[in-house]
């Protein structure tokens, strides 16, 4: 298992539905330490699990102020664009995750089972709150940050690895493994 | 104090004289006639891309938007 600083928190975020599950089982798969629950269960819309913690209410004790970053230092976890609002002073790398909108949101009225009448509207409001956190991440102190982009990640997998790995630093990662993990097969909601 | 409409449609502005010059030099060979119309072409882009900017602010209205949409995908209570 490669280890990590320990003085630093790593986090994949992104906005849900953006392939944040997906970074953390090509992370997991490379040899880099994750850590998660499994309060909530692989099923239809994460076949291969969602990699949260606390069944992916993480936001929840962000909000609260009471979450341990401490005891996830040198360990990547995974905290959704929105819970970002919520990070506290610190030394962070953040891989964050940016995917074609419109699949996101096809994604998420997929797992919510819901068609939502005010398609255009929700849109927005995730399109800003994208740029949001997006912009707040570039002016943080301490905080370093690599995005990804799930889309590409489909087209040329090899690059982005490369980029991933390099980004984290220089250790020996499974990096024939991390390829494996790109699954088109999941990749079901294309525009 | 009063202001007279039909007066003063332009005021002056200092800038420092070496960007002064560095503008005249850009603008040599552009549709700008002068130091005074790139500099008012540029305040205003400036002022627009502001005001688009706080268009594009993430309100409390977004904020529950988002909310809901995170509660319905069980991300929050």
């Amino acid at each position: 298992m490669i280890k990590l600083r320990e003085d630093t928190n790593y986090i994949v975020s992104g906005l849900e539905r953006s392939g944040t599950s997906m970074m953390m089982q090509m992370l997991e798969a490379g040899g880099v330490p994750i850590a998660y629950s499994e309060a909530r269960k692989p099923d239809t819309h994460n076949p291969k699990g969602y990699f949260e913690l606390e069944g992916g209410k993480i936001i929840n004790r962000l909000i609260q102020g009471t979450f341990p970053f401490e005891s996830y230092k040198g360990t990547f976890i995974k905290i959704t664009a929105y819970g970002l609002s919520y990070l506290p002073q610190g030394s962070f790398k953040i891989i964050y995750m940016e995917r074609n909108l419109e699949e996101v949101l096809d994604s998420m009225e997929t797992m919510a089972q819901i068609t939502d009448q005010n398609r255009e509207e929700t849109k927005q409001s995730f399109k800003k709150l994208n740029e949001k956190i997006k912009q707040s991440l570039k002016m943080r102190q301490h905080t370093e940050v690599l995005f990804v982009n799930y889309n590409d990640i489909h087209k040329d997998p090899r690059t982005n690895i490369e980029k991933i790995c390099t980004f984290i630093g220089p250790h020996q990662y499974d990096t024939a493994k991390m390829f494996a993990v790109v699954d088109s097969t999941l990749y079901r909601k294309r525009r | 104090m009063e202001e007279k409409s039909d007066e003063k449609k332009y005021t002056t502005i200092s800038i420092p004289t070496q960007l002064a010059e560095k503008i005249k030099k850009r603008i040599q060979g552009t549709g700008f006639t002068s130091l005074s119309s790139y500099v008012t072409y540029v305040l205003r882009e400036v002022l627009s891309g502001l005001d688009q900017e706080s268009s594009e602010e993430f309100s409390k209205e977004d904020e529950e938007r988002v909310k809901a949409r995170l509660r319905s995908l069980g991300y929050l209570d």
